[in-house]
């Protein structure tokens, strides 16, 4: 019988043999497809029990972070200590619905599930211990908080560019919501809090300043104005006749200029004053090529290069939009009509014109660094696009400066300590004639002017009266005011 | 001198399984309550202690046995012990009273058998025994469905499934009746055209055994125990005849069985597709197989850490799927230690049935080994998907106080295999059993008092 047992020994083990190789697939070779499997929740409900690393702004301020919980459910609990403040940048993270922004796409990171995070922890891999990672703002929060002061209970959005690197200082949208809402744990609330927020006037859960696209206005104006410059077409000699109203061919509908003025004269008067009729006449003249290639070259229509990601799009057209189209061509090149910017972007147009025409790719994230302090990664500041020459730069830069000195930003802008400012403003009519009046407020500006360390943008939407009256200049400007002698008062330890 | 060598590694061993055990206790409560347990050493004291009672049991009673089956169960007692604490306090408190009870169990077994070849005399009362605790839970009142299969009887307070003690006992029986019967079944000749069959008289037992086992399959829906009764008999039966006749014939009507079984019961119809296909069904019958399948996965090389996975997401982890649960927290690494230890005790069994000189004891050994190797497999492979489903318990490692006191008769009934031969071939004394002293004392008695009269 013994041979027959060892036939019996040797089956028994080719059975078990079968077991290792099993478990070699699942434990091995499928894991990641068992692991990215969207009804495997293990994932999530791990990084929910461990400690997840802090999110910092510049100066030092902790605007995310967990804590041990006081529920059973799990053992940490995501907070966010500034509140509202930095809703739009951080995100929030749930265990039911997800995460967004900077808690989505560096979620790795401050889970310390990076390999880097756990190559480094290799010692550790069996004792499990805290490798959570941080991530490091471009963003000041003292800044932020000025910004959030400024424009109050309106609705708009301020974004505060380093116009040398293309870090972000401060980017605030009204309305916004309490992230610490959202990420209880309790997943009914956690639904009812996002269900009533997605439904709520204003979008507060989009990042108005980047994931949203308004109607510029004037603010256009610096585009149709450095197009023009760099193609030849007009310069400081340059002069349009006073008049107050213009219509192209194709159309027996006048353009006018704002409150029917009569408007004319040099580059630097209808530009500080804000004409239309120049700048309709000036797109005209470029015609649809010219002024479709001018604005693609300053990436209009084009994904912001945000670190973030997840932006809107700007908008001037296509060529073929004006095929028979004059009047469009003529309105859009005033910023109205379908043109439709970004808020961030406006920001990173006077940020280009005070970099002397090189455009940085915006970032907020300075740096991710793993849990005893070491950088993982640091965020070098990199051009995306070079849209005009430095000659245009500063001639754009000193038509902003008589913006500021006498045109229709003078009544706002002058800075403390003399310090000289240079924007543009935009009143951007949503209504047409005849029905009630509907216009976004808008400035963008940068400081000091011939040292240029701030860019400045804010967008009032127009979604009330008061600001509907008002003009980029009355409205806008006074926030830029605040913000920019906040900054440039309390310069970054 | 190497017998009795055997005891001392015994000791050294199953220390070594109690180290491991507090351990691994000690690091389940850090990963899960982040606290050293403030009863780990009493835990420690009483655990030890356990086993060492177990120890000296088996000194005593049966010095000449293998020196590691008892270890090796102690660690997986150990492994399960510490996994049923983590999942669930309360179990754990009911798992440690039949902890006492399987370790009672395991001491009475081996003081109740002390020779081996009785236990071949009371053959038909096991198989009667057995044939009866099989059917139980299908008599109406008495038995009871959990989950689906009809497993468990309820006499008075006691809750209990009586399959695990039948298998035993079926063991004992078939290695009783084919002892006697194998010559003849071996050597019957019934020439089939070109093919040699035994004569079709032979084909009884195994036709018995598969209506048993059918009526397992289909009266209560117990796929698992159906197909470890029936591998267990065509297993010995081959062993005890050494004809591969009886393997290709016991499969074959295993198979056809199972094959009505899918054609006939939508249970076992979900049992199959879930196997194939648990994914489509993952909110309904799939839902356990595949929270299984993402804690195996989970787990990888070096596991998630005691305490620190999430095997509660598997419905029922502490029964049937405590080994996807091992597999989580304690990685391919863990996992892997459980089959070698089972895979170790099997060598360990097959060595005892080798070594053994009676073909009753050899069978015996056959038969038990068999029975814990396959349960094993039958569970882990249900479990990993290799084999579909079917609801048994881990040996040793699972929650339930029915199999770990069976499994523990078992284990003592191998152990006393073992010591019988290391007695019989001479490598110990062989003393006299303490009925054998009383009956040596009453017969000089006898003796002494018909000399003076």
């Amino acid at each position: 019988m013994n041979a027959h047992i060892r036939k019996l020994a040797a089956g028994l083990i080719v059975c078990y043999l079968v077991l290792f190789v099993q478990l070699n697939l699942l434990q091995v070779v499928k894991r990641p497809e068992l692991a990215s499997n969207p009804n495997n929740n293990r994932g999530v409900l791990r990084d929910f029990d461990k400690p997840r690393g802090p999110i910092v702004s510049a100066d030092g301020v902790v605007v995310a972070n967990s804590q041990p919980s006081a529920d059973t459910k799990f053992k940490y609990q995501r907070t966010y200590p500034e509140g509202d403040l930095f809703a739009n940048v951080t995100g929030y993270y749930t265990y039911g619905f997800g995460a967004t922004k900077v808690e989505k796409k560096y979620s790795n990171v401050l889970a310390g599930n990076t390999g880097q995070q756990q190559l480094a922890n290799i010692t550790n891999i069996f004792s499990g211990q805290d490798n959570t990672g941080s991530v490091r703002l471009t963003m000041r929060a003292d800044l932020q908080q000025v910004a959030k002061d400024a424009l109050g209970d309106r609705e708009g959005s301020v974004v505060v560019l380093d116009p040398k690197t293309g870090a972000v200082r401060a980017m605030w949208s009204y309305p916004t919501y309490d992230p610490n809402q959202v990420a209880v744990h309790d997943n009914t609330q956690a639904k009812n809090v996002l269900t009533f927020l997605n439904a709520a006037p204003g979008k507060p859960l989009l990042a108005n300043a980047f994931q949203e696209r308004y109607m510029p206005g004037s603010t256009f104006k610096i585009i149709t104005t450095a197009i023009a410059i760099e193609a030849g077409a007009i310069n400081f000699d340059s002069t349009w006749a006073n008049e107050t109203s213009f219509t192209p061919e194709q159309t027996t509908d006048p353009i006018e200029n704002y409150n029917g003025h009569v408007c004319g004269g040099d580059l630097r008067e209808v530009f500080r004053r804000s004409c239309n009729t120049p700048f309709a006449r000036t797109a005209v003249l470029l015609g649809a090529e010219t002024m479709v290639a001018g604005t693609k070259a300053w990436g209009i229509g084009d994904p912001i290069p945000f670190d973030l990601g997840g932006g809107a799009v700007s908008n001037f057209g296509e060529v073929s939009d004006f095929d028979n189209a004059i009047p469009k061509l003529a309105i859009r090149g005033f910023g109205q009509d379908d043109d439709s910017m970004v808020p961030l972007q406006m920001a990173m147009i006077s940020a280009t014109v005070a970099n002397g025409g090189v455009s940085m790719k915006p970032y907020l994230v300075d740096a991710t660094l793993d849990h005893q302090g070491r950088v993982l990664s640091q965020t070098k500041p990199s051009v995306w696009r070079t849209p005009i020459t430095p000659q245009t730069a500063a001639m754009l830069n000193e038509l902003m400066v008589g913006v500021v000195q006498n045109g229709t930003a003078s009544c706002c802008l002058k800075l403390a300590n003399g310090i000289q400012a240079a924007a543009k403003t935009g009143t951007a009519q949503l209504n047409a004639k005849g029905q009630q009046q509907r216009s976004h407020a808008w400035i963008t500006a940068f400081a000091p002017a011939e040292n240029p360390q701030y860019a400045v943008v804010v967008m009032l939407k127009g979604t009330t009266d008061e600001i509907s009256a008002g003009t980029g200049g009355k409205l806008a400007g006074p926030i830029a005011k605040t913000i920019l002698d906040f900054a440039l008062a309390h310069p970054l330890g | 001198m190497q017998a009795l060598s055997r005891r001392s590694t015994e000791l050294g061993l199953i220390i070594m399984a109690g180290v491991i055990t507090a351990a691994m206790y000690a690091l389940a409560s850090l990963g899960k309550n982040s606290i050293i347990p403030p009863v780990i050493v009493p835990f420690l004291i009483v655990m030890l202690g356990l086993l060492l009672v177990a120890h000296f049991a088996t000194r005593k009673l049966a010095r000449g046995a293998d020196a590691t089956l008892l270890p090796l169960a102690a660690m997986l007692h150990g492994i399960g012990y510490v996994m049923i604490t983590r999942l669930n306090d309360h179990l754990a408190g009911l798992q440690t009273t039949w902890t006492f009870i399987a370790i009672a169990a395991y001491v009475g077994t081996l003081l109740v058998v002390q020779r081996v070849p009785d236990l071949a005399r009371y053959k038909w009362t096991f198989f009667v025994l057995g044939a009866g605790l099989l059917l139980l839970p299908m008599v109406p009142g008495v038995g009871h469905s959990v989950g689906g299969a009809r497993i468990w009887v309820r006499l008075g307070p006691i809750n209990f499934q009586p399959g695990e003690f039948a298998k035993i006992l079926l063991a004992l029986f078939f290695a009783g009746y084919l002892y006697e019967r194998r010559e003849l079944i071996a050597a019957s000749t019934w020439n089939l055209g070109p093919l040699r069959l035994p004569e079709p008289r032979h084909f009884m037992p195994i036709a018995v055994s598969w209506v048993f086992a059918v009526v397992v399959m289909v009266g209560q829906k117990d796929l698992g125990s159906s197909l470890l009764f029936f591998t267990l008999f065509v297993v010995m039966i081959w062993v005890a005849t050494e004809r591969a006749t009886f393997l290709v014939i016991g499969f074959t009507l295993f198979g056809g069985a199972a094959y009505m079984a899918f054609r006939l019961f939508t249970h076992v119809q979900d049992r199959v597709h879930i196997w194939i296909d648990p994914w489509s069904q993952y909110q309904g019958k799939g839902y356990q197989i595949v929270q299984s399948m993402f804690a195996i996965g989970d787990g990888g090389i070096a596991g998630t850490g005691l305490g620190q996975g999430h095997p509660n997401l598997i419905p029922a982890v502490q029964n049937d799927f405590i080994f996807a649960a091992i597999a989580e927290e304690m990685g391919l690494i863990g996992a892997t230690t459980v089959l070698i230890a089972f895979l170790l005790m099997v060598g360990a069994g097959l060595r005892i049935a080798m070594r053994a000189e009676r073909p009753f004891e050899k069978l015996l050994a056959v038969g038990l080994t068999t029975l814990l190797g396959v349960q094993a497999f039958i569970i882990i492979g249900g479990v990993i998907r290799v084999v579909p489903l079917t609801g048994i318990t881990l040996p040793f490692v699972s929650y339930g106080g029915s199999s770990l006191v069976a499994n523990y008769v078992l284990l003592a009934l191998l152990m006393r295999v073992s010591d019988s031969t290391s007695r019989r071939i001479g490598e110990l004394p062989d003393d006299p059993t303490i009925a054998e002293r009383y009956a040596a004392w009453q017969l000089r008695r006898t003796l002494s008092e018909t000399t003076a009269s």
